[in-house]
């Protein structure tokens, strides 16, 4: 590496934690460029230390597919440290996306955990199932490509299976949404009507051509 | 050709919202082809006062985008045929649009529609100016404190800066027996302030807060004293002369035999 010493360690994206599983690359926020420089010059200075070892994943700054694979490259090609693969559900679930054109993962699959409530103003979307746990406020959005479950009041507008999945479902421990919509389909309930709090949660799914809201009772299971 | 209606305030909570859902249907229940347009981009409300929330899918913001079709953009009211809202979209803010798409969007609403109103956001910023940048007329709503009635002088001369004279005004929110004890600004006051014409003015009123919460504008209520205050002001916009609606409470008949006998 031709950067001298002095300039190269400006960066500091990169540290490297040992665990029991494992090392973890630890990659702070920062220029890509940056990035790959330092670790290739940080494994070229420490990288015998961890010969044998295992790196298990990159944590910190969020990848994508292809900036992954290239530091994947500079560990495993380079420095010939081996880099574990992960089993990774969200790969799975992306491979079934592509081959459907929808997401599939509504039995098994990727899921996002809202620990709060959903306000006005607010719109959580996500690539898989949502679960939150709180309430969704009118004016509040849910958006997932699976299904929705919200573990208090769903008061705003749910959209599960957004990018297609008709089996999708919406269920929430107290179901009076401003709207409902699963896939293709939108629903609102009807005018004038005060909804009462069921006593029950609900679900509300596609049958035929029409969402339908159910009550959930552990007997008529899913 | 339509009209560009603005309604804009410069202080919060004055009513322009109700006021703007009021007209829209006034003028509908009179048989003009109205579209209520909600400027309040982040803060949408109007939606909710026409008892419409549960209907949208498209906003203001995906009609100037181009997400949509302006068609799509607009949801037809449950009671009346010729009326429309373009609600606002909550999730964005004021400058997600800009003046010039605002512009080009009135006057494509303009072509449609013969009212064109637009809830102002409340202030003096993007939203504001946004607002007003298509509007042929505005019309100003205050309440009867000299906070709301500053606010309203401070918009009427950036309105007249933007070329938009003569805006009318609308007194919100009056309470005659406080008006009568002197303990509220009476309306000539506010008229010797702020100079311009006089539209008309609503009596606090109870049925609002009801309708509004219901989802139905108070205008279609015919028992409503605030009601009546709006049916009035749809005619005065359309140019018929309806005179102020006295708005004293019935005095009981001692009273009454008091002032015959003293003449006050």
């Amino acid at each position: 590496m031709k950067v001298s010493g002095g300039f190269a360690m400006d960066y500091d994206f990169i540290s490297f934690k040992g665990t029991q599983d494992g090392i973890y690359i630890h990659i702070k926020e920062g220029d890509f460029n940056h990035i790959k420089e330092e670790l290739d010059m940080k494994l070229s200075k420490f990288g015998s230390f961890f010969k044998g070892g295992q790196i298990v994943a990159f944590k910190g700054m969020k990848l994508s597919e292809y900036e992954e694979s290239q530091l994947r490259n500079i560990v495993n090609d380079k420095y010939k440290l081996k880099v574990l693969e992960e089993e990774n559900i969200q790969e799975d679930n992306i491979k079934e996306t592509k081959e459907s054109g929808y997401f599939q993962g509504i039995e098994e699959g990727m899921t996002s955990f809202i620990r709060t409530t959903v306000r006005s103003g607010q719109i959580i979307q996500y690539e898989g199932n949502i679960v939150v746990l709180g309430d969704v406020n009118p004016g509040g959005i849910i958006e997932a490509k699976g299904n929705i479950v919200v573990l208090g009041t769903l008061r705003g507008v749910a959209h599960a299976g957004c990018d297609g999945n008709r089996n999708a479902i919406v269920s929430a421990y107290d179901l009076k949404p401003t709207q409902l919509r699963i896939a293709d389909l939108i629903a609102r309930s009807p005018d004038g009507e005060v909804i009462k709090s069921s006593r029950w949660p609900e679900v509300a799914k596609i049958e035929g051509d029409e969402v339908v809201i159910e009550t959930y009772l552990p007997k008529n299971n899913l | 050709m339509g009209k560009v209606l603005v309604i804009t305030s410069g202080k919060g909570g004055v009513g322009k919202t109700t006021t703007t859902a009021n007209i829209g249907t006034g003028l509908a229940m009179l048989g003009k082809k109205v579209v209520v347009a909600d400027a309040d981009i982040g803060l949408r409300n109007l939606d909710v006062v026409m008892g419409l929330e549960n209907r949208i899918v498209y906003d203001i913001v995906d009609v100037v985008e181009k997400t949509c079709r302006l068609k799509q953009g607009l949801i037809r009211d449950k009671r009346y045929e010729g009326l429309y809202l373009l609600p606002a979209a909550q999730t964005k803010d004021k400058n997600a649009i800009k003046p010039e798409q605002m512009l080009e969007l009135c006057n494509e609403l303009k072509e449609e529609f013969d009212y064109v109103l637009i809830d102002s956001p409340a202030g003096i910023e993007q939203g504001f100016q946004n607002s007003i940048v298509g509007a042929d007329e505005a019309i100003i709503v205050t309440t009867p404190e000299i906070s709301a009635v500053r606010d309203a002088d401070r918009v009427i001369g950036l309105l007249e800066a933007r070329g938009l004279h003569n805006p009318k005004l609308i007194v919100n929110r009056l309470r005659p027996e406080m008006v009568k004890k002197g303990d509220m600004m009476n309306i000539e006051d506010m008229i010797d302030i702020l100079a311009i014409e006089l539209l008309g003015v609503v009596p606090d009123d109870e049925s609002i807060v009801i309708s509004t919460n219901r989802g139905e504008p108070v205008v279609t209520d015919e028992a409503a004293l605030s009601g009546k205050a709006f049916r009035n002001i749809s005619k005065r916009i359309l140019g018929e002369e309806v005179e102020l609606m006295n708005l004293e409470i019935e005095d009981g008949k001692l009273t009454k035999i008091f002032k015959i006998l003293f003449g006050k």
